[in-house]
């Protein structure tokens, strides 16, 4: 379900769901199956045509922990990670029409809203005269093991599915890029790989993905 | 069926979609190369629905402690803050200057933000370049404008080389590139290039490293043309 959700011509709220089912992925750090994508579509545009404060109340159990683990990757204090989770949830509130469930699972427009607001943050950063690093609320987090990653997998299907099947060293370029926002430069000297071995495996990965969103390579 | 335009490595999108501190640069080329081209687009689209699978399995125990965050805050917030909706960005300025019309729109507020005209300079018989930008490690931002049937010497680079084609056309032995298209050069790589017939061809290319040409004369011409 969670696959067919992601292609970008799924019908539009077609499915007459109950919403109780979205609770299914609402407790924090579960490995319960996420709620179905399109339930999460059409959660979104109750929030946008009628401000359902009960759909959109699904939709932060949800989304809010995961933004904040997102954002707690991407080296942001907890407190940092607190207020621009803060700031993408009141945007899914506000601006619950912009999203198109044509275009993207809710999931990736979540994801996308999170990512600007880093870019926005790291922006606002550079220019700012200076960080003190040796803050030590500004140290990054501990982070998963490629098997603890692996297992969350298991629990969803399609692309999520596709993922965990990828082995471990194209899992783990995806994981920095996406998770810790690396660019790939950045990937090869982290693991002191050549470029272009970074770059072959960030197409073998995307290769193996995009058969598994039905897509040709 | 309409042909399949030139697009990049998968790891130029995803520097993109996962949104990587990359130089303005190339921040700016990737753009404008998503903008005209459909092919590069849907591929970053691709991309984008992995970023939403990450984000679905990547829930850490970690986020879980002392989260005191709820829905009921956010109401609260947007309550409190209501009122006029946020502000919008400041509408870039009109620029002087001549601005082609094929210039994608990322690109034309890239230039009206820099509050300068572009600058077009000699850089050959029936070439011109204007340098748009330039970063900390000798790597430039900067447009080529060359007249149909021009060819530019065979050059390599000291680092890589994208070139994005906005107006017209040219050829690499028989790779032709078109509108929305983007050549990438290695450094080990020499390449000719002609300009194709018909249109004026206007790119845009982001250059690591001077560009090192082969032959003598275009040697000496780099002098003059900082290139």
């Amino acid at each position: 379900m969670y696959a067919a959700a992601l292609k970008p011509d799924h019908d539009r709220y077609g499915v007459v769901s109950d919403p109780e089912k979205g609770r299914t992925g609402m407790s924090v750090g579960s490995q319960a199956t996420p709620p179905d994508a399109v339930i999460m579509a059409k959660l979104v545009g109750r929030v946008a045509a009628e401000r359902d404060r009960a759909a959109y109340r699904i939709l932060f159990d949800h989304f809010a922990p995961r933004i904040r683990a997102f954002l707690l990757r991407r080296s942001l204090s907890p407190a940092q990670a607190d207020d621009l989770t803060q700031d993408a949830m009141l945007a899914i509130w506000r601006r619950a029409e912009s999203y198109d469930p044509a275009k993207a699972a809710v999931a990736t427009w979540v994801y996308s809203i999170a990512r600007n607001l880093h870019i926005d943050h790291y922006r606002k950063a550079a220019r700012a005269s200076r960080v003190d690093l040796k803050d030590p609320s500004l140290l990054p987090v501990e982070q998963p093991t490629a098997d603890e990653l692996y297992d969350r997998s298991q629990s969803v299907d399609g692309i999520v599915a596709a993922l965990s099947g990828l082995p471990d060293e194209q899992r783990l370029v995806l994981d920095l890029a996406y998770m810790e926002g690396c660019s790939h430069s950045e990937i090869a000297e982290r693991l002191g790989m050549p470029l272009g071995t970074v770059k072959s495996r960030i197409r073998l990965a995307m290769d193996k993905l995009r058969i598994s969103l039905g897509e040709t390579p | 069926m309409s042909r399949r335009g030139y697009i990049l490595e998968d790891s130029w999108y995803l520097d993109h979609v996962v949104g990587a501190p990359v130089t303005t640069g190339q921040d700016m080329l990737l753009r404008a190369h998503l903008e005209l081209s459909s092919d590069a687009k849907a591929r970053a689209e691709a991309m984008e629905r992995v970023g939403g699978a990450m984000l679905e399995v990547g829930l850490q125990e970690v986020a879980a402690n002392d989260f005191s965050l709820s829905a009921d805050h956010i109401f609260a917030l947007d309550e409190a803050r209501s009122g006029p909706a946020a502000q919008m960005p400041d509408e870039p300025g009109p620029v002087t200057g001549d601005m082609p019309d094929c210039f994608p729109q990322v690109l034309q507020d890239f230039i009206a933000q820099t509050g300068r005209p572009i600058r077009w300079e000699f850089l050959g018989p029936g070439l011109k370049k204007a340098m748009l930008w330039t970063g900390d490690c000798d790597d430039r931002l900067w447009l080529l404008r060359a007249r149909p049937g021009v060819s530019i010497p065979a050059h390599g680079h000291a680092g890589t080389e994208l070139t994005l084609v906005l107006q017209g056309s040219f050829l690499d032995g028989e790779q032709r590139f078109c509108r929305g298209d983007v050549e990438e050069a290695s450094p080990e790589v020499e390449h000719d290039i002609l300009i194709g017939e018909g249109e004026e061809c206007i790119c845009l290319a982001l250059t690591e490293g001077k560009l090192r040409f082969k032959e003598t004369v275009p040697r000496l011409f780099q002098l003059f043309t900082g290139l």
